[in-house]
């Protein structure tokens, strides 16, 4: 199945985005503007967004003109393009994106043709499925486990790489209450307790 | 079939190892271009002294006491007015120079450009000219060097020298740099400023005039087995010398017209400072964790070779290490002192199958880095094949991601230290000096993804540990860092290196030209065309 991995989910959409302007610039162009000052890493938008893995937003302007003897075309719009990778079913996600970043996607989608900024979440869903298109290769760059999985386990890496390098040579008790007070403070079983931030960078 | 080079074309640098040859001692001068002409007249005048490849020791070439060599910037061939075609056919990176790749090759903080020894930062007047005499001695070197110095002088201002280089006891006015082998009881070592025996191994090319047993560890590696010949084979000669095919089965990009180009080559030329102190300090305080002979065994682990110049990954302990050396240094004797030709020829074999043990390895039995650690200075530099990860076939060849990052080195230590010192300030390190037919796919590529960069070794972003541009914060604390991996099923546990300060410190350097023979005398004509 070309949009799924195990549990990994690859969505690829294509917004149409309306012909017009306002301001005296197109909607395409106010997309992107709106796109490029984002905020980033854990401040933006979609890191509140449940079981994102990754995902990429760009304006597409239109198809390219190779140049002779390929013949010239163009698409009839504009298309925001949203690409996500992420854990779990793609109706229960876009649900997610509703529920948690409900104002940010109302800004980003506004210029798009058939979407409803007043409407339900099923609206909502039934409008991203429309967009949507099928990968034709999906390669996820991690394992497939719950973005939760995924930030502790990142976490315990990053917390133990330290503990490796601060405790080298320590005596074999030492090392062992060291260890212990480690498993205390990052409560490795426990996905809800310290943990990577989403969108963290660092 | 043999590749055939007109040695008397290419100049002496690229071909010879001069310090293999006894000219232990170097002289750099560096010279500003004033006027066109006058430039083009001191090329020509100096030509008659260039030193070129043909080799020596015979009636009609007798071995010069001094030898003189002679490059250009790219602002220098500007100056001396070559066709604007021909300047712009130069590749990117050796017309904007090394200064404004600076942020490429990780010079930064003390590295930086700003920092260079002044004769860099002279203003308007740049660095045009390079010329370098390597002598046997010191006499032949000042002989030499006020021959030259009358040229300069006749060009009445039209070329004229560039002072400002740092030396001893913090004068910065000097006006030329030195080089020199390092002196131990008054014999000439082979050691550079942090104990290590420098410049064991070089590219092994068609044509390249070295003794042919050296393909094994110079040349590229084959499946064969690396510590025979047969594990080898010459790399083509157009990786090192321009107009001749590379291993891209093509010709390298090179200036127009071609008889520009051809013969020559591009050099690259930097000053690294050496913190002696700091490696010192540094090898002895992580040594007394590392047990029996622990300062030698990290100054090893961080360079691939044991400071003697054994490698670490044939021979993992310093006693290893030493009974080799010791060996070797018998054979040695007993084949220079060998009578008749039997017992010199086994006297010979028994030497070179001890010698060959200095360059005729390779990782493969060493894959995890339990004994030369994956980040090790010289495994960065020249990872012969360990990038297949232990990968039969993985690529076409095994040397096929470093078949075209070799580095032909050509460099001296310069200045005093004083052996086991703690001090960082002084005057003393190395001019490196690196020469190859593209600047930016081998020693920018080298530089800026395996030293400064780990990912390839999947190293993630650790950097080599002697030559990496750690920095350390206003608290002290520095951010370099290495892992010295465990030998597999061992019970051995891998070590952290943390805390590792910067060692080696960029003091000025740039992108050169190095013409042919032939190239010199139409540059100093001013009849280049590039029609």
């Amino acid at each position: 199945m070309p949009n799924k991995s195990g549990n990994a989910y690859g969505m690829t959409l294509l917004c149409p985005i309306i012909n017009g302007s306002k301001n005296h610039q197109s909607y395409a162009d106010i997309i992107r503007d709106h796109l490029e000052n984002l905020p980033l890493d854990s401040a933006s938008p979609m890191a509140k967004v449940p079981n994102t893995y990754l995902c990429r937003f760009y304006v597409l302007n239109d198809v390219f003109y190779e140049g002779y003897p390929a013949k010239e075309e163009h698409l009839k719009s504009r298309y925001l393009v949203f690409s996500t990778n992420f854990h779990g079913e793609p109706d229960e996600y876009l649900q997610g994106m509703w529920s948690h970043a409900l104002k940010e996607v109302r800004e980003i989608w506004q210029y798009c043709v058939g979407f409803k900024a007043q409407g339900t979440a099923d609206d909502f869903v039934a409008y991203m499925r429309k967009c949507q298109v099928d990968n034709a290769l999906f390669f996820n760059g991690s394992t497939d486990d719950s973005l939760a999985e995924q930030l502790k386990s990142l976490y315990l890496k990053q917390e133990f790489s330290r503990f490796v390098y601060e405790n080298e040579g320590a005596s074999d008790e030492d090392l062992q209450n060291a260890f212990m007070e480690f498993v205390k403070r990052t409560d490795p079983e426990n996905l809800n307790g310290p943990t990577w931030v989403p969108g963290h960078n660092e | 079939m043999d590749t055939i080079l007109d040695l008397n074309d290419i100049q002496g640098n690229i071909l010879k190892t001069y310090a293999r040859k006894e000219y232990i001692f170097a002289r750099y001068i560096f010279f500003s271009i004033r006027d066109g002409a006058k430039g083009r007249k001191f090329v020509s005048d100096i030509t008659e002294y260039v030193t070129n490849a043909a080799p020596w020791g015979h009636e009609d070439n007798p071995k010069p006491d001094a030898t003189t060599n002679i490059a250009f910037t790219y602002h220098g061939l500007k100056k001396l007015e070559l066709p604007e075609e021909s300047l712009h056919s130069f590749p990117e990176d050796f017309s904007m120079g090394m200064r404004e790749r600076s942020s490429i090759l990780g010079d930064t903080g003390i590295s930086a450009p700003e920092h260079w020894d002044p004769v860099w930062n002279n203003g308007d007047k740049k660095v045009d000219i390079w010329v370098s005499v390597n002598g046997l001695n010191e006499t032949a070197i000042e002989k030499r060097y006020e021959l030259i110095m009358k040229l300069c002088e006749d060009s009445e201002g039209g070329v004229i020298l560039l002072t400002g280089h740092r030396g001893d006891d913090g004068r910065d006015d000097l006006h030329y740099q030195d080089a020199s082998a390092l002196f131990k009881d008054g014999k000439a070592t082979a050691k550079e400023h942090f104990g290590y025996d420098d410049g064991i191994s070089n590219p092994y090319f068609k044509g390249c005039q070295s003794n042919p047993a050296f393909v094994l560890g110079g040349g590229k590696p084959t499946t064969g087995d690396p510590a025979t010949l047969g594990g080898w084979k010459p790399l083509e000669t157009g990786e090192f010398i321009l107009g001749y095919r590379d291993e891209a089965q093509e010709y390298p990009e090179a200036a127009m017209p071609r008889l520009l180009s051809f013969n020559g080559t591009f050099m690259v030329y930097r000053k690294l400072h050496e913190n002696v102190g700091s490696f010192n300090r540094y090898i002895k305080e992580k040594g007394q964790e590392m047990g029996e002979d622990g300062e030698e065994l990290v100054a090893a682990k961080f360079s691939g070779r044991w400071r003697n110049g054994a490698p670490i990954t044939t021979f993992p302990t310093y006693k290893e290490a030493c009974q080799y050396v010791e060996d070797r240094a018998e054979a040695k004797e007993k084949f220079d002192k060998a009578d008749g030709m039997i017992s010199k020829n086994l006297a010979k074999l028994k030497y070179y199958k001890l010698l060959s043990k200095l360059v005729g390895f390779d990782y493969n039995k060493d894959l995890e880095g339990g004994r030369c650690p994956v980040g090790a200075h010289m495994r960065r530099t020249n990872p012969r094949g360990a990038l297949q990860f232990g990968q039969k076939g993985a690529f076409d060849t095994p040397g096929a991601l470093v078949n075209r990052r070799r580095l032909l080195r050509r460099g001296l230590p310069y200045g005093t230290s004083e052996e086991g010192t703690d001090k960082d300030d002084g005057n003393h390190g190395i001019i490196f000096m690196t020469v190859g037919a593209n600047i930016t796919r081998q020693f920018e590529f080298v530089q800026q993804q395996w030293i400064n960069y780990g990912n390839d070794f999947k190293l993630a972003n650790d950097k080599d540990p002697i030559l990496g541009n750690h920095n350390t914060d206003e608290q002290g604390k520095s951010d370099g860092k290495m892992v010295f991996e465990a030998e597999k099923d061992s019970s051995n546990t891998p070590h952290f290196c943390s805390n590792i300060p910067r060692f080696v410190e960029m003091r000025g350097g740039g992108y050169f030209f190095l013409p042919s023979m032939t190239a010199l005398r139409l540059i100093g004509a001013g009849i280049i065309d590039p029609t």
